[in-house]
């Protein structure tokens, strides 16, 4: 077990820079996740602390240990794929058993140690079994195991949920939650789904272009996302974002000039600023009773999703979404007055998108 | 659907002609040979060719008469195992070590290397080899067979490497295996059938390999290719004694692929489709 720590990392290839210079401190016992869009450079990132990718500048310490030319084999890190990479010609015990028999850990601590993490991880039945013949959760199953039984310093997770059905993933993700925190391990964990990210992470860190936007909690990033894309990226559907201006003692649409009911927290940064974005997260709209309290929209699209309903309309050139209750009932054509909820719109520069407070 | 049938059961009939037709080119001197080796030998050279004939075993006992045959079997068997084995000590590393690092120029220089033609390297390897006393040796033939072994190892290895998940690789470093080990005891056993299939090429190309044995070897060493040659005289080639040899000569690479066809196939296509 052992913290991480990432200084002044750049990572090229060739001309092409995919880590700028980032710094990053992992806790031990942390479970962290890195998300991002395709590209983002999260994947890189996580090779690169498996020793997969060399660095091109910069520092990474894993514990007290600065591990920049540590081959992979040294670095005491387990990592589970994507793709599982189980080994195809092995029986899930010896997929298991493989690394501690090459570290010469004795027969009977080997046997004991992959059968305690097969009962862990329900896969008892299957340790004579060759990887083809299990089931796509069977073998993420298997793959896990084979990182528990060595107990390393650090366990990394390269995408490991993708592979599997929308049931599965949801079932998964908490036994790997339910596991971290029976084994109080440093845990780093790359997805591009933020649903991943947000009900599995102790801290979150976003990235984009090779460069964190914002490295906290998941109810900071959700509730005070640092930026406009952390606040787009995080949360599903994404934030609504539209231009506004302060004129007349009162926030108004950019485009249209429609008043917009915002908190005095917001009207002060708006006040400051002159203009902004605001942004507003689908289920932070409330429909208004009465028409003169809210935004007049009407109704484009409508989403029963059973528990809540989306509904998408038009606000000052914008396609926008709120979540409102299905008890409502709306229906295309409907017109509604929408009113975000106080204290919970975000103001953004226009020009770089910072969060203004 | 009935036209659709019609059309598939064309499509069939056509394709066991082209494969009937294909057998027939291909097979035809082979049977030939084959025959012509238990003909009495004044019917070999026959025009038209006879079909009908009483068999005989009489080419076969002058072959082994006139000719320390068995003795040529060994040599053959001696320089064709030593230059499979070489091929693959060298080869199976060096087709791990293409796929692992993507450069690849070496595969294809091994593989210039056998397509030009061998009397290219016969004259310097005939000068360097006097020079150092090994004309004649086992280790010249089995050096320069390895030129036919080399490359058919690399090429056959190299897209059954290739097929396997880079991702499988990496597990077992982060694992704690090192390139050497990954090779060994995780590529290795996914490409056993390529291994196998590219040893048989390599054993089949290296037995029937003529050139370098004509030059490189002496009375003591001579593979059974090229003494089948000493029965081509000026003006009077033993015609029955040759083809009886050419049947023998043949016979272990024809049992071979026989034996191991349908993984012959597989192993060659291994890497074509990734599942």
């Amino acid at each position: 077990m052992a913290s991480i720590s990432i200084r002044n990392l750049t990572k090229r290839y060739g001309n092409f820079t995919v880590i700028p210079d980032l710094n990053l401190e992992i806790a031990d016992h942390e479970f962290v996740v890195f998300v991002g869009p395709s590209g983002c450079g999260k994947s890189t990132l996580l090779r690169i602390i498996a020793g997969l990718e060399p660095i091109s500048g910069g520092d990474l310490y894993i514990g007290d240990k600065r591990v920049n030319g540590v081959q992979a084999a040294q670095r005491d890190i387990a990592m589970v794929f994507q793709d599982y990479a189980l080994y195809p010609h092995m029986r899930v015990y010896d997929n298991m058993s493989f690394a501690l028999e090459l570290r010469g850990t004795p027969k009977a601590e080997i046997d004991a140690r992959v059968k305690r993490a097969a009962a862990l991880l329900h896969i008892e039945p299957y340790l004579d079994r060759k990887p083809k013949e299990l089931s796509g959760g069977q073998r993420q199953r298997v793959a896990m195991g084979r990182a528990i039984v060595r107990n390393p310093k650090a366990f990394l997770f390269d995408e490991p949920l993708s592979n599997l059905d929308a049931k599965l993933r949801g079932q998964v993700r908490a036994e790997i939650k339910a596991l971290s925190q029976q084994l109080k391990t440093t845990m780093v964990f790359v997805t591009h789904d933020q649903i991943e990210a947000m009900t599995m992470a102790d801290r979150i860190v976003v990235l984009q272009s090779g460069a964190i936007q914002q490295y906290d909690t998941p109810e900071t990033v959700y509730e005070r996302p640092a930026n406009q894309f952390v606040a787009g990226f995080i949360g599903s559907p994404a934030m609504n974002f539209f231009a506004v201006e302060w004129h007349d003692d009162c926030a108004i649409l950019s485009q249209g000039g429609t008043a917009v009911p915002v908190d005095g927290e917001t009207a002060s940064s708006l006040r400051r600023a002159g203009n902004a974005l605001l942004g507003i997260r689908p289920e932070h709209f409330t429909v208004a009773t009465n028409a003169a309290d809210g935004i007049a929209i009407e109704v484009k699209l409508v989403e029963p999703l059973g528990s809540d309903t989306l509904i998408h309309f038009d606000l000052a050139g914008i396609s926008a979404i709120a979540r409102i209750d299905p008890s409502l009932r709306p229906k295309v054509g409907d017109r509604l007055a929408l009113r975000p909820q106080p204290g919970k719109t975000h103001l953004f520069d226009a020009t770089n998108g910072q969060v203004l407070r | 659907m009935n036209d659709a049938a019609n059309t598939d059961r064309w499509i069939r009939w056509l394709n066991t002609v082209q494969l009937v037709l294909a057998g027939i080119i291909i097979m035809a001197p082979t049977v030939w040979m084959v025959l012509s080796s238990f003909k009495p030998s004044f019917e070999v050279t026959a025009y038209p060719p006879t079909l009908v004939f009483t068999p005989t075993l009489e080419n076969y006992a002058e072959l082994t008469k006139t000719t320390p045959f068995l003795s040529y079997a060994l040599n053959s068997l001696i320089v064709t195992v030593g230059s499979t084995s070489l091929g693959l000590l060298f080869g199976i590393p060096a087709a791990f070590a293409v796929s692992w690092t993507r450069i690849t120029w070496p595969a294809i220089l091994t593989l210039a290397a056998r397509m030009a033609p061998g009397t290219l390297f016969l004259l310097p390897w005939y000068v360097m080899f006097r020079q150092i006393g090994m004309i004649g040796s086992y280790t010249a033939l089995i050096l320069s067979h390895a030129v036919i072994t080399l490359p058919i190892v690399i090429w056959v290895l190299l897209p059954s490497f290739d097929a396997i998940p880079r991702s499988v690789f990496e597990a077992a470093q982060v694992d704690g295996c090192s390139v050497t080990r990954i090779l060994w005891r995780i590529a290795m056993p996914l490409v056993a059938s390529g291994v196998a299939v590219s040893a048989i090429l390599a054993f089949v190309f290296s037995w029937n390999y003529f050139l370098f044995a004509l030059v490189l070897s002496n009375g003591d060493t001579k593979t059974l290719i090229a003494a089948a040659f000493n029965f081509i005289g000026e003006g009077s080639t033993q015609w029955g004694a040759l083809m009886a040899a050419a049947t023998l000569i043949a016979l272990p690479p024809l049992v071979l692929a026989a034996l191991v066809q349908r993984w012959l196939v597989s192993g060659l296509t291994l890497g074509a489709v990734k599942g």
